[in-house]
């Protein structure tokens, strides 16, 4: 630390005196990197090959709340951060663009490889393993002996579409979920556009609530879609009997439920029997459950990022912290979680209707 | 304060912690696979030894006598045994030295130091074998299992129930006294704890020195905690510094553990087991934990200096993506010293990786490596968001200074490479972790997928290592000539065509892999043609001293020296696009020949000659002269007396990754034609022998040259001559500020903007940083609204 | 007893000229320039480029050198490819080319041709065998069982074409031979058990990965008698090192 200042630094803890530029020590980067190396080294002591030794789950969530406090001190050093001092581009051609606009879409660059190594997988296996249902159709697995009273199971890909799409209330989670994203794209938009409205055309009590209601329903939708994610993946729904609409009982089972899982090696369907002799298809489907589950977990796992900071804005917005001065910062959350909407965009039908 | 140090003092305790994780395997071990009885005892007898069972081993003396033979009468007593039963019991010996043979039918040999008994032989109780004894010194250790069998192989529990075994072990030793081996891990952790402990002890000293009156924990608390918590990029470049030659070091331990077992043919210094992870831990540290911290402490330190800039453009970030390394190599190292360390090659191919027989320290080589991944993505957002942004005025794209373009063009290479890494890291973890099946043969995974994943990743990132020494090269050099860069344009697109080449020639790792010819053959192409721009560059540096006049400094003999090594390296590179040659070359030392040229030679010499040049720059002391060259010279020499002859051993067919290797030796027929020497069919000629020994004691001596940098800087750091702003006679602008430069390093920051920052000027007649066509039309595109700017 | 294959000689000769060729010419303009354009007085140099600190300095450039060395070395390089490709060719040929013939019937020969201007082994039909990889030892199989895509076989090679037998190596241990013969050409099929293995065919200058739930093949033109290792050449595991076979050519 240079001894050239007179006036006291700002704590390395937070909180931060903007004013000043930003802050130039923190205790929160060595704080999360040791919380995210005990997250992982106790997320691996607690599975072993799929092995499950429950007394590491406290160390788990040791490396989740360590990280946590990582990520509090980081924010602290930002809270009420008002926009005084943003750092502005000078390099052609960015000249005049905020430099955490430019950091965003850099970022965004590398996380659009990250869903293109996940896609590639999925299209690899889902090219190169033959699909159950044709593989059912074709017959000769009666023969080979490949069915569940005889307990042996062939490699075939079973997409989760099959499940997924067979039927319209099985898909409506998803497209529920798919319209609640590109809705919550639409509400994040309008909260910048209230929070950037020039002082004086707008009375600030006006602004305070559009910005805290537009930024609540995006997080409210988001919170929608892990729910609706959980219930697809876990829960399963019942639909009653209503007669006056004409809808029809239904129990929509969960993927958990009907065995779709990434260690599902003796895995059957219920259309898998064959007419003739009466026998069930038996199959290892282990490789397209993991496809599905890494790839579409990822992204809910984005989605989660996104939520814990829509909470941090939701609750800045309702304290009235947006001005036009510091709007930018709900433009770059905003960037972020379009991305996040365009990646389901393309992860919906390529998983779900395909 | 209070509470700063009660946070201080907490953080220290977690510190301790993660370091007391290295010393713990993270989970029970899992059966390592088929291993000998040796190892694993008759526990097709039964899961434990009995102590029932007695086994005996006579007719072995205290001391042997060199090439004697000694008869062993081998038994047991005790147990189920029954002479009234078919089957009594058996045995298995092994033995660490000299030869055992059987002496009639009732013993068979699985190899020249083991025995067990045969069919007929297991109804007896006692055996008789020839032990001859080394011709050398050597502490030789008998390990005999017996085991008494209850005569119930035809029952139908089974032929192996109610049976009992022990084992007994002897060492006798030699006529002449030998120390115990050493332990591998032993020396390893040793090596590593007394490293550690001598720059902790190194940092106190130079604590001391700066302020000798106030050396107490009042003082040394801020200072340390400031270091723990900084976000300056100058700090955060020499934290990167310190981490990188630390690591180096330790990489180059087990380099050297390695070639001490490679010293001599049949060598047991290291077993296979150790031998696997000490390559694989060698590998990873040495790219991942040396080469990317040190070439990120240069970017740190230099880059915003050059272009100008108060710091990157988002510093907290960057301070980020540095602690993440340090815990990253926790993770890393985890289980080495306890021998369940990874296993599997730096490259961690599938379906090794995944399989059981891997060590379970691999899970955690894996975590460790995904966050060393976060670490880099960080750090490529960090530097392309500052190299697009915070350029001073005046220096529009092609005004930049050739260390930073290479920074540029690395960087985006590395971001968009690695998260295909990362990606399959992930894969195999949760393969790992949780049960995905994601190359899981067994149920249709796909070994290749890894292979393509990580080489998308790996030959980028091995050029992402060479481009930054590109920049520091082509700086040095036209420093040394006083001359401006030969060619500054095609350098810069030289580089960018290597960073745009470079991901569409992985497949040259795979030519061996069963993949589609077609591909093999377009890889091929592609690979030949990157030579090409790194030629342009070679030519362009040597074009670069023409007419100029070349001031010998120790950083002017690392450049001329990585020229030498670098264009070898790259010369030898080019047998590898040939297929067919490349069928002989894979995998063998041949290729660890040619990555060394380019990687030592090529990027570690870059890296010394950065720190010659720029270490007055970073910390306002000259090094010392002499020293440099001292080291140069040294290093240089045991460098090349290293790896040159690896060349030759590989065409010979010396294959990577074996622990050890075998000599071929011809027959020898007497005058009568009766055979003196058998012929012994092993992969190479004797001459290997003596060049593996050469390289051994070059490789020791290299590692002790680099240690007179290290001393160098110690010294240089205490009463080193005080350095001026611009000793050299650079142009770019880290030659304005003073030595060291002042934190914030350009400008100052008042009523929320950033003043005085520096602009350059250019001595060609151009209009500097006007926008052209498409970048004003960019900037359009980036610029939402007027409103903004004017605030 | 040669180390490598003519084939790989031929290529390795042409290369390693071309390698001194630019080698030389490199180091020779290196020497010169570090010695001729050594500084004479010390720090007092023109200032030719008009170097300044906080100033671009002026380019030194000249379009024709540098077009010069990019046309060059790329001639040289699409030179270098050309010759590769022909051994490329020969080394994966398909079955059923000219350069390898289909598979031998009951009593064929390949009868090999050595072409020693090329190194290329012409064969009239080829004989199926397999070897497979698991940890961490090879086996041979003179008559696999490998079903129609690989084989239309329905008769045992003589012991006179393909033995499996086993010999003791000095520090490997007892190892599988496989015996072949002289003159004749052999298609092998390989897969592993477990992990991924590589044969490393010394003498023969070849190798390719064996892979779980995948065959690959390789080419096995045997033109002399001789005995040579196989090492095993990707990473399998605690004894990869002593994971060796022998292959031992007859007349």
């Amino acid at each position: 630390m240079s001894e050239h200042d007179e006036h006291h630094h700002p704590s390395a803890w937070g909180p931060h005196d903007w004013s000043h530029g930003a802050p130039h020590n923190s205790w929160a980067p060595l704080i999360m990197s040791i919380g995210f190396g005990i997250f992982l080294f106790m997320l691996a002591a607690a599975f072993t090959n799929g092995v499950f030794d429950a007394s590491y789950v406290p160390l788990v969530f040791v490396g989740l709340l360590v990280s946590l406090v990582g990520l509090i001190v980081w924010w602290r050093q930002d809270m009420s951060f008002d926009g005084t001092y943003e750092p502005i581009a000078t390099g052609t051609p960015f000249k005049n663009i905020q430099i955490r606009k430019v950091a965003i879409w850099v970022f965004l660059m590398s996380e659009m490889m990250v869903f293109t190594s996940l896609f590639s997988t999925y299209i690899r296996y889902r090219t190169g393993i033959e699909n159950c249902q044709t593989v059912f159709e074709r017959g000769d697995w009666v023969s080979q002996g490949y069915t569940l009273e005889a307990g042996e199971a062939l490699i075939c890909f079973e997409p989760a579409s099959h499940l997924i799409a067979s039927s319209m209330w099985h898909i409506a989670p998803g497209a529920i979920n798919t319209f609640a994203l590109i809705i919550s794209s639409f509400t994040i938009v309008q909260a910048l556009r209230w929070a950037k409205k020039p002082l004086g055309t707008v009375d600030e009590e006006v602004r305070r609530k559009r910005v805290f209601r537009y930024l609540g329903s995006t997080w409210v939708l988001a919170i929608i879609f892990l729910i609706l994610k959980m219930t697809e993946w876990f829960i399963g729904f019942y639909v009653p009997e209503i007669e006056i609409l004409g809808i029809h009982e239904h129990h929509i089972h969960s993927l958990y439920s009907e065995g779709y899982l990434i260690n599902a090696d003796h895995y059957h369907h219920h259309d898998w029997v064959d007419e003739a002799t009466g026998a069930t298809m038996l199959a290892d489907i282990s490789v397209s459950a993991s496809t599905f589950y890494v790839t579409t977990g990822t992204h809910g796992v984005h989605v989660l990022g996104g939520i814990i900071g829509l909470t941090y804005m939701t609750f800045k917005a309702w304290t009235g912290g947006y001005t036009p001065k510091n709007a930018v910062s709900i433009e770059y959350f905003g960037l972020y979680w379009h991305f996040v909407d365009l990646v389901w965009v393309l992860v919906f039908p390529f998983f779900y209707l395909y | 304060m209070n509470r700063e140090k009660i946070a201080t003092r907490t953080l220290v305790i977690f510190v301790v912690l993660l370091i007391g994780m290295i010393a713990v395997p993270s989970a029970t071990s899992l059966p390592t696979g088929v291993a000998g009885v040796k190892d694993l005892g008759c526990n097709c007898h039964g899961a434990v030894p009995s102590d029932s069972v007695v086994p005996t081993l006579e007719g072995l003396p205290e001391t042997y006598n060199y090439s004697e033979v000694y008869i062993l009468n081998i038994g047991f007593s005790g147990g189920p045994a029954d002479p009234s039963n078919i089957n009594q019991g058996g045995f298995n010996l092994w033995v660490s030295d000299g030869t055992v043979s059987p002496s009639d039918a009732s013993v068979q040999s699985w190899n020249p130091n083991e025995v067990s008994h045969t069919d007929a032989g297991n109804d007896q109780t006692a055996w008789t074998v020839e032990w001859t004894a080394p011709a050398n010194d050597r502490n030789v250790e008998f390990i005999l299992h017996t085991n008494s069998v209850n005569g119930n192989a035809g029952s139908p529990e089974g032929g192996t129930s109610g049976d009992e075994w022990n084992r007994l072990s002897i060492q006798i030793s030699s006529p002449v006294v030998v120390l115990e081996q050493a332990n591998p891990y032993t020396v390893l952790t040793t090596l590593i704890i007394v490293s550690f402990v001598l720059l902790l002890i190194v940092l106190t000293f130079i604590f001391y020195q700066n302020n000798p009156d106030s050396f107490d924990w009042e003082n040394f608390a801020p200072w340390v905690a400031g270091w723990l918590t900084t976000t300056d990029h100058k700090r955060v470049g020499t934290l990167y510094f310190l981490a990188g030659f630390f690591f180096l070091g330790i990489g180059g331990i087990m380099a050297i553990l390695i070639r001490i077992q490679l010293m001599v043919p049949g060598n047991d210094f290291l077993t296979q087991d150790q031998y696997n992870q000490f390559f694989t831990l060698h590998g990873t540290t040495m790219i991942f934990l040396a080469a990317m911290p040190l070439i990120n402490g240069a970017a740190n330190w230099i880059v915003p200096l050059q272009i100008g800039a108060p710091d990157l453009a988002l510093p907290r970030l960057n301070a980020m993506s540095f602690w993440l390394q340090p815990v990253g190599a926790v993770l890393i190292f985890t289980g080495v010293f306890s021998g369940t360390g990874a296993d599997t090659g730096w490259t961690g191919y599938a379906p090794y990786i995944v399989s059981e027989t891997a060590h379970v320290g691999t899970t955690m080589w894996v975590a460790g490596q995904i966050l060393l991944v976060a670490s880099s993505t960080l750090t490529g957002i960090n530097f392309i968001t500052t190299i697009a942004v915070m350029r001073a005025p005046g220096m529009g794209w092609m005004q930049m200074p050739l260390f930073t373009w290479s920074i540029l063009v690395a960087n985006l290479m590395l971001f968009l490479s690695i998260p295909a890494f990362g990606v399959g890291l992930i894969q195999v973890y949760l393969d790992r972790v949780i049960g995905t099946a994601f190359y899981d043969a067994a149920s249709g995974g796909d070994p290749l997928l890894w292979s393509h994943l990580f080489w998308y990743f790996g030959h980028p990132e091995v050029y992402v290592v060479i481009v930054p020494a590109f920049g520091i090269i082509s700086e040095v050099i036209a420093t040394s000539a006083r001359r401006s860069v030969f060619g500054y344009r095609s350098m810069v697109y030289a580089m960018a065509g290597i960073g745009v080449v470079s991901f569409i020639v992985y497949g040259h790792h795979m030519f061996t892999s069963g993949m589609d010819p077609t591909l093999r053959f377009v890889t091929m192409l592609t690979t030949m043609l990157v030579a090409v721009p790194t030629g342009i560059k070679i030519f362009n540096w040597l074009m670069t001293m023409n007419g100029g006049s070349l001031v010998y400094r120790t950083h002017t003999l690392w450049a001329l020296g990585f020229l030498v090594t670098f264009t070898l390296g790259g010369i030898s590179g080019m047998f590898f696009p040939s297929m067919a040659m490349d069928l002989h070359f894979h995998e063998s030392y041949f290729v660890v020949a040619h990555f060394h040229y380019v990687l030592v030679g090529g990027t570690v010499f870059g890296l010394f000659c950065g720190v010659y040049y720029w270490f007055p720059k970073m910390t306002g002391r000259m090094l010392d002269e002499r020293l440099g060259v001292l080291h140069f010279l040294t290093a240089f020499i045991t460098y090349n007396g290293i790896f040159w002859p690896m060349h030759r051993l590989g065409v010979w067919g010396m294959a990577r990754r074996h622990h050890t290797y075998f000599i071929s030796v011809d027959e020898v027929r007497g005058v009568d034609g009766e055979v003196i020497t058998e012929a012994v069919i092993g992969a190479l000629p004797p001459e290997a022998a003596g060049w593996n020994m050469f390289i051994t004691v070059c490789a020791i001596l290299f590692f002790f040259s680099n240690l007179i940098m290290i001393a160098n800087i110690i010294i240089s750091l205490v009463r080193g001559k005080k350095a001026p702003a611009d000793p050299w006679g650079g142009w770019s602008f880290e030659w304005m500020t003073s030595s060291p430069p002042p934190t914030p390093s350009f400008g100052r920051f008042e009523n929320g903007e950033w003043h005085d920052l520096p602009t350059l000027t250019d001595a060609n007649e151009h209009i500097a940083n006007e926008p052209s066509r498409v970048g004003t039309w960019f900037n359009k595109l980036m610029v939402a609204d007027k409103e903004e700017v004017e605030n | 007893m040669a180390v490598t294959s003519p084939l790989f000689d031929i290529l390795w000769d042409e290369y390693i000229l071309w390698s001194l060729l630019v080698g030389g010419f490199t180091f020779g303009w290196l020497y010169h320039h570090s010695f001729s354009y050594r500084s004479v007085d010390g720090e007092n140099t023109p200032n030719v480029d008009e170097i300044k600190v906080g100033v671009f300095p002026k380019h030194n450039d000249d379009l024709r050198l540098e077009v010069a060395w990019t046309v060059l070395p790329f001639i040289l390089i699409i030179y270098l490819t050309y010759i590769s490709w022909a051994p490329l060719d020969h080394v994966w040929a398909e079955p059923g080319s000219d350069a390898r013939g289909d598979e031998c019937l009951e009593g064929e020969s390949s009868a090999n041709i050595f072409y020693a201007d090329t190194g290329f082994v012409n064969s009239e039909c080829y004989h199926v065998i397999e070897i497979t990889g698991q940890q961490w030892f090879w086996s041979f199989d003179c008559d696999p069982d490998l079903g129609e895509e690989w084989t239309q076989r329905d008769f045992n090679l003589s012991a006179d074409l393909c033995a499996v037998s086993s010999q003791m190596i000095e520090g490997y241990g007892m190892q599988p031979v496989i015996n072949l013969k002289a003159g004749e050409t052999y298609l092998l099929v390989m897969e592993s058990e477990d992990v991924t293995h590589s044969p490393w065919f010394l003498q023969l200058s070849t190798k390719e990965d064996v892979l779980q739930g995948q065959k690959t093949t390789m080419w096995l033109p045997m033109t002399e008698v001789s005995e040579s290792l196989v090492l095993c050449t990707e990473y399998c595991g605690d004894s990869h090192s002593l994971m060796a076979a022998v292959v031992s050519v007859h007349s």
